[in-house]
């Protein structure tokens, strides 16, 4: 008896379960063209709490900006709260929070890939008024991050580009990669690790090479490019790469830290990772001897082209004050503050003057070849569907280098789990 | 009907009613809770699962029934997450018996540093999955690891390869890292099974003139059943649902993409919501399958108490 | 319960703890046995020993891959000791572990009596009804646990992280004890009911004294359980104030957002398995206490 009356609390449980979540598709937030337009004025005279959410505030830049804005703005407390350990735990945090619609972070710190994405599903305030007020002072490159169907969804706080660094003493600066691979490929010392395990990171290093070739993923309208010659050129470019020891197997296991850690060694004569490696090569006995390049180019035909990293600031469709949002955007884009994000964070500001101030070289000593390599960056495919899109690219990559897949094949399964991806409902 | 069987049976039906109101009551707490917390997310997920969620559009949402399940049973990603899920849940459990039977015959002797070793054994239970997992990874690192200096310096196979880099050694990895981490768990539950043996019952099979071999083989195991039993089916729920060891280790890589990375990835990085929840619900029937066949063909405990319903 | 029953079943402990010589003494031991006890223990500490290595190893050291670190440094513990989120989380994570396993083991034990004693209906449905409790995808129910417990206010507290953890605990202590409660023989409770117990007394006096080996398993499965586990924890919980260990240790800064603080984390998984290893030296004496009175089984 009491078995039944159990067995039908878990039913009546599972029934009501089933009502609540058939009640809980209200009514949509605005769609991407009509959502709710960000005046810049607005920032005038703007008080109470900001909240602003992101990820992990590694180098303390996030709580710095906090307390620097908080000064210039007394009227204003503002509070930064981690939402993951990871980019991808961020993801899901902020998504979590905007899909319950939760007013608990007015802000979001976005990840590049992400505005498309945020965009389309009505989480983000449309800000192109308030970015084009601070544009001229900005990098192209990374303003173009923020834009997605003619507007602009987020202002851009940093951004992050791919660099080179080579043993002096062993190898000679990289002008192209075909030079770069023959040079690493003469002795098992010179190798050059790159980031190529199967994840998203292994997406960016084989898209800096894509770019640099000349080839597409996905074009503006959306139509499939990487169905190409430059395609097939890159992969077995990159597949004999690792078959005659120019990369070392082992970047298929590789992801920043783990390539960091393995040029830290000294065993090896190249590393293509991020710009915070410098400061972390420097407090090895490696210091002094090796040199940062820019991203080479592809068979000498263009200049290198690379992939954007970085965040962007995007005030949520359910912020309970974003008058103090925009007033956070309008102080972290002047110039001012940007060069603190490179003198005092190390990280590569989205504003250009900042490159050529003497203070900032004087930390950076790589910015001008930084600001190559960011101002030369495209943006990795812009769609509402990128991780679908990543993963089609990185699991077929991957493939090809490990050996388990040709270049055909491979170029075919990209494209047609891209138009897969396209295609979702 | 004699009257001293009718007044039996009633008495047997007040002190069998009485028994159920207790039962009742101990089993209460336990599912009532259970109900509260789990029947609504579970029941909302079911419900995701029948239905797609536009990526394109905001709030468009279309019922699909068991479309989504149908997708992903007619695809070959979810067979192939399936397989290698089944090989590696299949290698580790039973690698996992077998020590731990061993580690818990090895526990149950009395020796001195007995409690420091049972401490010891339990070391690799208690961190951290995910840790576990980094730690693996920088193990068999091939620049930074110890594990390939050291098969390279004693020319043991596996030499020179790249253990995450390939098919099959990216799997053993997986393999050791489980074992290694939950060896403990069956091994602690089949300790406490062996000491529920008595003493008399190894006496008796000595006096008549069993061998160490045959007390084991025809004595100890059949006693250990239930508890090997429990050990198993928990072990195989845990390994068929494995995620943190394969995203760590490999990211799916090198046939070593599990269900639960498959559900993971549909419905966190690619937000397919309905056929991320279906891909779950999918790995839930299986797991539910399999610890089904355990019960019933393994024995044990469990199964008796099942099979009460019937008499 | 009368004293002439309590008498017997001391009795009979005393006797099986008296009898209790060693299995195999140890003179008589094989020495296979003894090369698989040392293959155990190292194959069980090797990786152990890395994770402490790596501890002691800073900034460069960590990329040469050395067994013996050259130059190793306390500097990644004084560092975990000098965070306050960690400590924080130290406190929040066995505040949970310990009153998660306690209120586990009451109410296992309450179901494991009537499950594996009690006259009941529907015990398999019952069984299948929990066991599907804990089988069910964690990742599937993260998201809606999560708009649940913002509504109700139970987000990002203690409170509301021990509820869950309980409620996907209880499965495996149900199973557990429901087995080791079946292992008892059946006299023990018929002559406590000759002696007048009610089906209560006979749980609470006879059955589970003799079931401590039982528990003590089942309460350092639970705790360890509870302790590690990381999805529903980075879920229901946004600031340090709730955060457990996993958590906390999932999100110490490395120098850059990319950096994984290899050291730092070692050094606090090491530091994190302290309380763990104390626990199962208090619980594993119990395990072996002696158990039931008399031949048990065979």
């Amino acid at each position: 008896m009491r078995g039944r009356t159990v067995t039908g609390i878990v039913a009546a449980a599972g029934a009501i379960g089933l009502a609540l979540s058939g009640c809980g598709s209200s009514t949509p937030p605005s769609a991407g063209p009509s959502a709710p337009v960000v005046d810049p004025a607005s920032a005038k005279g703007a008080s109470g709490s900001l909240s602003i959410c992101g990820g992990r505030d590694s180098v303390g830049l996030y709580k710095g900006a906090v307390d620097a804005f908080m000064k210039a703005n007394p009227g204003i407390s503002a509070k930064y709260t981690v939402l993951g350990a990871t980019t991808d735990e961020s993801r899901t945090q902020a998504i979590q929070r905007l899909q319950a619609k939760s007013s608990e972070c007015d802000m979001y710190l976005t990840d590049v890939t992400w505005t498309p994405e945020f965009a389309s599903q009505g989480w983000l305030q449309d800000m192109t008024k308030v970015t084009d007020a601070v544009k001229d002072t900005l990098i192209p490159s990374t303003v173009a991050t923020t834009q997605y169907k003619g507007k602009s969804w987020a202002t851009p706080f940093y951004t992050n580009a791919g660099l080179i660094y080579y043993a002096k003493d062993k190898v000679a600066k990289p002008e192209t990669w075909q030079q770069l691979y023959a040079e690493a490929a003469k002795s098992p010392d010179n190798g050059l690790v790159y980031q190529g395990k199967q994840y998203e990171g292994l997406t960016v290093n084989f898209l800096e090479l894509l770019y640099s070739a000349g080839g597409n993923v996905i074009d503006d309208q959306g139509n499939i490019k990487i169905d190409s010659p430059e395609t097939r050129k890159v992969l077995d470019f990159m597949a004999q790469g690792i078959k005659n020891g120019s990369a070392d197997r082992a970047v298929l296991t590789y992801e920043e830290n783990a390539s960091r850690l393995a040029y830290e060694s000294g065993k090896f004569g190249y590393e293509r990772n991020w710009p915070n490696v410098y400061g972390q090569l420097n407090a090895t006995p490696l210091k002094g001897t090796f040199g940062v390049a820019p991203l080479p180019s592809f068979d000498g035909n263009s200049n290198g082209s690379g992939v954007l990293g970085g965040w962007n600031l995007a005030i949520s469709a359910y912020a309970s004050n974003p008058a103090a949002a925009v007033a956070f955007v309008n102080f972290e884009s002047t110039p001012e503050w940007q060069k603190h994000v490179a003198m005092d964070y190390s990280q590569a500001p989205a504003g250009e003057a900042a490159y050529s101030d003497p203070g900032v070289l004087d930390k950076m000593p790589f910015a001008k070849e930084l600001l190559i390599s960011v101002k030369g960056a495209k943006p990795r495919p812009v769609s509402p569907v990128y991780s679908q899109i990543s993963a089609a690219i990185n699991k077929n990559v991957y493939a090809v280098l490990s050996g388990t897949s040709n270049t055909e094949d491979a170029v075919k399964n990209m494209a047609d789990q891209i138009k897969t991806a396209q295609a979702s409902f | 009907m004699t009257v001293r069987s009718l007044v039996t049976e009633r008495h047997g039906n007040t002190r069998d009613r009485a028994e159920r109101r207790l039962a009742g009551f101990m089993t209460a707490p336990s599912l009532i809770l259970m109900a509260l917390v789990a029947a609504v997310p579970i029941g909302y997920a079911i419900w995701l699962s029948l239905n797609q969620y536009s990526l394109l559009q905001v709030g468009l949402s279309r019922f699909v029934g068991l479309g989504n399940y149908v997708d992903a049973l007619a695809g070959p990603d979810w067979w192939r997450a399936f397989g290698q899920t089944f090989l590696f849940a299949g290698t580790s459990v039973a690698l996992e018996m077998v020590l731990g039977t061993g580690m818990a015959m090895l526990l149950n002797l009395t020796f001195r540093g007995r409690a420091l070793l049972r401490t010891v054994v339990l070391v690799p239970y208690a961190i951290i999955t995910v840790v576990s997992a980094i730690t693996w990874q920088t193990m068999f690192d091939p620049t930074t690891g110890f594990v390939p200096q050291i098969l390279a310096a004693l020319h043991l196979p596996g030499a020179g390869v790249v253990w995450l880099g390939e098919q099959g050694y990216a799997m053993a990895v997986i393999v050791m890292a489980d074992v290694w981490k939950t060896t403990p768990f069956a091994a602690l539950i089949i300790l406490a099974g062996l000491q529920s043996i008595s003493q008399e019952t190894y006496e008796a099979a000595e006096l008549d003139g069993a061998s160490r071999w045959k007390t084991f083989a025809h004595v100890t195991l059949p006693l250990l059943r239930p508890a090997i039993v429990l050990a198993a089916i928990f072990r195989t729920l845990d390994a068929l649902r494995i995620f943190d060891l394969p995203f760590v280790l490999t990211h799916g890589a090198n046939g070593t993409q599990s269900m639960s990375m498959l559900a993971y990835t549909q419905l966190n990085e690619n937000r397919l919501v309905g056929q991320g929840s279906a891909l779950s619900i999918l790995t839930f029937i299986t797991v539910m399958v399999v610890s089904a066949v355990y019960i019933r063909f393994g024995g044990g405990n469990i199964r008796d108490i099942a099979r009460e319903d019937r008499s | 319960m009368s004293t002439l029953t309590a008498e017997r079943a001391s009795t009979h402990g005393a006797e099986s703890l008296g009898t209790r010589k060693s299995r195999r003494s140890t003179t008589s031991l094989h020495p296979l046995v003894w090369v698989f006890a040392v293959v155990v223990m190292g194959f069980s500490l090797l990786p152990f020993y890395w994770l402490v290595s790596t501890s002691l190893k800073k900034g460069a050291s960590l990329g040469q891959g050395e067994l013996f670190p050259s130059q190793p440094t306390l500097d990644n513990y004084l560092s975990v000791f000098g965070n306050s989120d960690f400590l924080l989380a130290m406190r929040n994570s066995v505040i949970i572990a310990v009153v998660t396993t306690i209120i586990a083991l009451v109410f296992a034990a309450f179901a494991a009596y009537a499950l594996a004693r009690l006259k009941m209906r529907r015990k398999a449905l019952i069984l299948t009804l929990i066991l599907s409790v804990t089988t069910f995808p964690a990742i599937a129910i993260a998201a809606p646990l999560f708009a649940i417990w913002r509504e109700i206010g139970l987000y990002d507290t203690l409170v509301g992280l021990i509820i869950p953890k309980l409620t996907f605990a209880l499965p495996l202590a149900i199973y557990t004890l429901t087995s080791f409660f079946r292992d008892i023989p059946r006299e023990l409770e018929e002559s406590a009911y000759v002696d007048g117990a009610t089906p209560f007394q006979a749980f609470s006096r006879v059955i589970l004294p003799l079931a401590i080996p039982g528990l003590a398993t089942t309460a350092i499965l639970v705790f360890i359980s509870v302790w590690n586990e990381f999805l529903l924890a980075v879920t229901l919980t946004s600031s340090p104030a709730a955060r457990p260990v996993p958590v906390a240790i999932a999100f110490f800064n490395g120098m850059s957002e990319f950096d994984v603080p290899l050291g730092r984390i070692s050094a606090a998984s090491v530091i994190v398995t302290i309380p763990l290893i104390i626990l199962v030296l208090i619980c594993q004496k119990r395990i072996v206490a002696g158990m039931t009175a008399g031949a048990v089984k065979g």
